[in-house]
């Protein structure tokens, strides 16, 4: 591997490397606007211009490939910073100054680098800077708004839909300084990747519709963790503020999405700030829904499995549940001595995200049915398992049946599945929406939501990976993991009051596809379980 | 000054727009010579000759033809380069109206030598009347056999086509050119790689202007030998078609050995317009730097030009006489380049703009002697930063004018309106 050294400092890359890779690799950062290390490469915003030894001109570090030993590149230098400060007032010249009623204010690439690179003042004494006069809010499609008098000619969104979603929407149309970006006639910008053009527009250009206006970026806290949307399991970054979810951020992962996710998962935000479960409730012998104590209420659903035959009691779950509360459900049923414990499998529409490596599809409308199995919710052979219980007459052999609910829209909300599994004599939901199935229920168990729980998931990849809690759930609320903990604890004693790291320790022990590892240290990209023949890893 | 034409020589003899007229006179006699001789051989005679491309870069190009891999199983193509949109240049409109089968022959030659078996003519939009003179040339040339599957049954294929433009300067850039021939936005590529190795449909193209290929068959007819005893000494060197235009009596083409004195050609055309005063002149296009009336005595060729700051280029020699008001001029330059920035990279999109509205308030007397430095600064940064040389372009005549007429700019400043009349060959109301 070619050695070269920058700003003094020497590093070995792969040969063909370009520079701003390169200085990355050496700690040195080169500033950039129009190059993405996932599109090709233009050359065109010209920020990159570093000096090379031996060349007489300064060359852009993005179409500068490392080939051979001894390059000696300089950043940190006079001619390098003059051409930087005259990029930047150019791209400045023309460029609204108004970052106080911008939306991208604070994670702005022209921002920081006026900052960094630029001068604090401006030689561009005209009356009126070029605006493109009326296409100050362009709605490019239903997600993504244009804003031309903020764009600086980067392409990168031209770019993502020539070359990611390989749908082809934008172009770039005029020339000179009237150029401008925009949709081809007759399309519009509505393939499923769409909001990603807004991730990488390095300025206010483009907005996304779910997002411009509703938060400075500055106020948001930033937590890394997973969509929910479906068994992709893109990584995430959940952005609230004091416990309002305003966006998902894609999280860099090249192994699963790449710097990608799609609008749906992007929509699914907000689903936690929809219509919330946030006390225990049993319905009394009157028949009559009361709140309670949660002591009332955990007592009431233990004094009722306690009652019934093992054979009688049905358990439940949908692929929104963690790994680690799928264990404990599966555990609960094994210490109920009951086989029947099953995921429910909920098949969607398919998504696909590319990446370097072939790209990560998706089928399921959940993201952890996987995990559920290999912790022990298999959909094995016995008598009440899911699709017995939601597709059949199932729960009408029950006495008890405990289900962990998923987000709206799951498959266990539709009227007739509802009515079907309110057949049961007993029905104990675990559930953090106020859905039509808890609305029926005679045990309503308040749950901590996707953004409030810790948890590993098992994507469509076999791969594990954790989300993260963003904030505290509501009062009166605890997680599933701590609900079903109790629940077992009062049959099994030691397997009271254990957290998600205790609970996946015992997962690691039990079951061989997780052997060896460690709640606390699944890397952030997280990592692939063990596979053996037929696809599935072992689970022991 | 007397001067056999040598690229004009058929000029006035419409009969060699057929193969048969131009045979009569000595056409394609070249070409037979080369298809018996070595492609190798043929590369070195132009490497002999000194040719340095007439486009505007004056690179040599026996060097440029060899760079062509050799070997390569590789379709290779030659793309002739007749987007000629340098303002002020018209040669290779008038090269083509003249002498079509010239080009071909050239091109031809050309193609045999680095083994490309299909050569595009690349035609401003605008030669609406060449492009089809040559499309007639190159169908009587096809029934001629002078190309097709077996060119003058040598066994060698060569097939021409003439593609024409759609109306961008930057399309004569030659990776700008290269996209607009493959169906998109023309705009240039970045550089490496070259042409040469990755150019038309990714494969390696060979592009050459119109005049620097009409050259071709000479140097073959007649030997390298005779083409460098013509010019000003070894690094340039034959025949060159000058393009003058702006305050002469008989503007057009002139052909000289290259190298002849702007006095010269001056002469030649017939002498300063209503005979007024020589003040500047830009010796070869929009994009070179204007001189003064003290340089006229410069040899006009590659190097001396160079070596005064300004660049042959494309040959298009504007004169300026005293009614000139040279902030006009350069405004009227900066405009050009401002309109046909392709706006892919920064310094060009953003620097051609500023330049033009500054110079505007400049002409109109609302400048100041900052806006001078300003324009000084702003070249700086758009000079050797752009991905082509469009910014460069822009650079040369506006740099010229704040470094070498900074007392007329001046004058602006102070009197606060141009001190000139506005009468010149500039249209009014064309700059506003």
């Amino acid at each position: 591997m070619p050695r070269l050294t920058i700003d003094g400092r020497t590093v070995e890359v792969e040969a063909g490397t370009n520079l701003i890779e390169a200085a990355a690799a050496a700690g040195v950062q080169i500033p950039h606007y129009c190059y993405h290390p996932r599109l090709s490469i233009v050359g065109q915003c010209r920020m990159c211009l570093v000096k090379i030894e031996g060349m007489p001109k300064l060359q852009t570090g993005c179409t500068t490939q490392v080939m051979k030993d001894g390059m000696v590149v300089l950043v940190d230098d006079d001619e390098v910073r003059a051409a930087q400060e005259g990029i930047m007032e150019f791209l400045l010249i023309n460029h609204p100054l108004d970052c106080p009623i911008c939306d991208q204010a604070g994670e702005c690439g022209l921002q920081d680098y006026s900052f960094k690179h630029g001068q604090a003042f401006s030689r561009f004494e005209y009356a009126e800077k070029r605006t493109y006069s009326g296409k100050e809010r362009i709605p490019l499609g239903s997600e993504v708004v244009l804003n031309m008098n903020r764009c600086i000619q980067c392409t990168r969104c031209v770019r993502f839909t020539e070359e990611i979603s390989r749908t082809g929407e934008l172009g770039l149309f005029q020339r000179g300084a009237r150029t401008e970006i925009g949709v081809f006639p007759g399309k519009e910008l509505s393939n499923e990747l769409s909001t990603c053009v807004v991730d990488i527009c390095p300025v206010g250009a483009l907005t996304s519709t779910r997002f411009r206006f509703a938060e400075r970026v500055w106020n948001l806290d930033k937590i890394p963790s997973l969509c929910s949307g479906c068994d992709v399991g893109c990584n995430i970054t959940i952005e609230h503020r004091r416990g309002v979810v305003r966006r998902y951020k894609p999280r860099t992962n090249p192994a699963v999405n790449d710097h990608w996710m799609c609008d749906f998962g992007r929509s699914t935000f907000g689903r936690s700030a929809g219509s919330r479960l946030t006390v225990p409730t049993v319905i009394r012998d009157d028949g009559r829904r009361a709140a309670v104590s949660w002591k009332e209420a955990l007592d009431a659903a233990i004094e009722r499995l306690g009652r019934a035959e093992a054979e009688e009691i049905a358990i439940l779950a949908t692929g929104c549940v963690t790994t680690e509360e799928a264990f404990l459900l599966s555990r609960l049923a094994e210490a109920l001595g009951t086989t029947n414990k099953s995921v429910l499998r909920e098949v969607d529409r398919k998504r696909e995200i590319p990446n370097p490596v072939g790209g990560v599809s998706g089928d399921e409308a959940t993201p952890n049915r996987r995990g559920a199995e290999l912790a022990g919710l298999h959909p094995g052979d016995q008598r009440l398992r899911a699709d017995e219980l939601v597709e059949r007459d199932g729960a009408s052999q029950c006495r008890v049946l405990v289900i962990a609910d998923g987000d709206p829209g799951s498959r266990l909300h539709a009227p007739e599945v509802v009515e079907r599994l309110r057949r049961s004599s007993s029905l104990i939901v675990i559930g953090w929406a106020d859905s039509p199935l808890a609305a029926v229920a005679d045990i309503v168990l308040p749950a901590a939501s996707h953004v409030e729980r810790d948890g590993t998931f098992v994507n469509s990849q076999y791969r594990l990976q954790r989300a993260n809690k963003a904030f505290p759930s509501p009062t009166g609320v605890r997680s599933s993991l701590a609900i079903v903990g109790e629940l077992l604890g009062s049959f099994k004693e030691d397997w009271s009051g254990l957290n998600e790291q205790a609970v996946f320790a015992r997962l690691a022990e039990h079951v061989g596809a997780f052997s060896g590892l460690t709640f606390d240290t699944i890397p952030a990209e997280g990592i692939g379980l063990q596979m053996v023949a037929g696809g599935a890893p072992d689970s022991a | 000054m007397a001067f056999e034409p040598i690229l004009l020589r058929n000029a006035g003899n419409p009969a060699v727009h057929e193969v048969s007229g131009y045979r009569k006179a000595g056409g394609y006699e070249a070409l037979s010579k080369a298809l018996a001789m070595e492609p190798e051989e043929i590369i070195d005679a132009v490497k002999a000759s000194g040719l340095r491309g007439r486009g505007g870069a004056g690179f040599p190009a026996g060097l440029k033809w060899s760079f062509i891999p050799k070997g390569s199983e590789k379709a290779k193509y030659l793309v002739c380069n007749a987007d000629e949109s340098e303002p002020g240049t018209f040669k290779d409109r008038i090269l083509i109206e003249t002498d079509p089968h010239q080009l071909i022959e050239g091109c031809a030659i050309c193609c045999y030598a680095v083994g490309a078996s299909t050569c595009y003519v690349y035609i401003r939009g605008e030669y609406v009347a060449p492009a089809l003179t040559l499309e007639r040339a190159i169908a009587d040339a096809y029934e001629h056999g002078l190309l097709g599957e077996d060119v003058l049954g040598s066994g060698f294929a060569l097939d021409m086509r003439v593609h024409r433009g759609a109306g961008a300067y930057i399309c004569g850039e030659e990776t700008g050119m290269l996209e607009s021939l493959e169906g998109r936005r023309g705009q240039p590529r970045i550089k490496p790689p070259f042409p040469a190795i990755v150019g038309a449909f990714a494969a390696p193209t060979v592009i050459n202007n119109v005049e620097t290929l009409c050259n071709v068959p000479h140097i073959i007819g007649r030997g390298a030998e005779w083409f460098k005893s013509l010019g000003t000494d070894e690094r340039n060197t034959g025949p060159k078609v000058y393009c003058i235009s702006g305050h002469v009596e008989r503007p057009g083409v002139y052909e000289y050995p290259i190298g002849v004195t702007l006095d010269d050609l001056i002469a030649a055309a017939g002498g300063m317009y209503r005979g007024r005063a020589l003040k500047a002149y830009i010796p070869g296009g929009a994009s070179a730097a204007i001189l003064s009336d003290e340089q006229s005595g410069l040899p006009m060729d590659f190097d001396s030009l160079a070596q005064a700051g300004s660049m042959l280029g494309s040959a298009a020699v504007v004169v300026m006489d005293e009614t000139t008001c040279l902030v006009r001029a350069t405004l009227r330059l900066a405009k050009f380049f401002a309109h046909e920035s392709c706006g892919q990279c920064t310094p060009c999109r953003e620097g051609t703009n500023w330049s033009e509205m500054i110079l505007a308030r400049l002409e109109d007397g609302r400048g100041s002697e900052s806006d001078i430095d300003l324009l000084q600064r702003i070249t700086t940064n758009m000079s050797g930063t752009a991905l082509c040389a469009l910014a460069d372009a822009c650079v040369g005549p506006v740099r010229s004018l704040v470094t070498n007429f900074r007392p007329e700019v001046m004058q602006h400043v102070e009197q606060g309106c141009c001190p000139l009349p506005r009468q010149s060959i500039f249209e009014p109301g064309a700059v506003s």
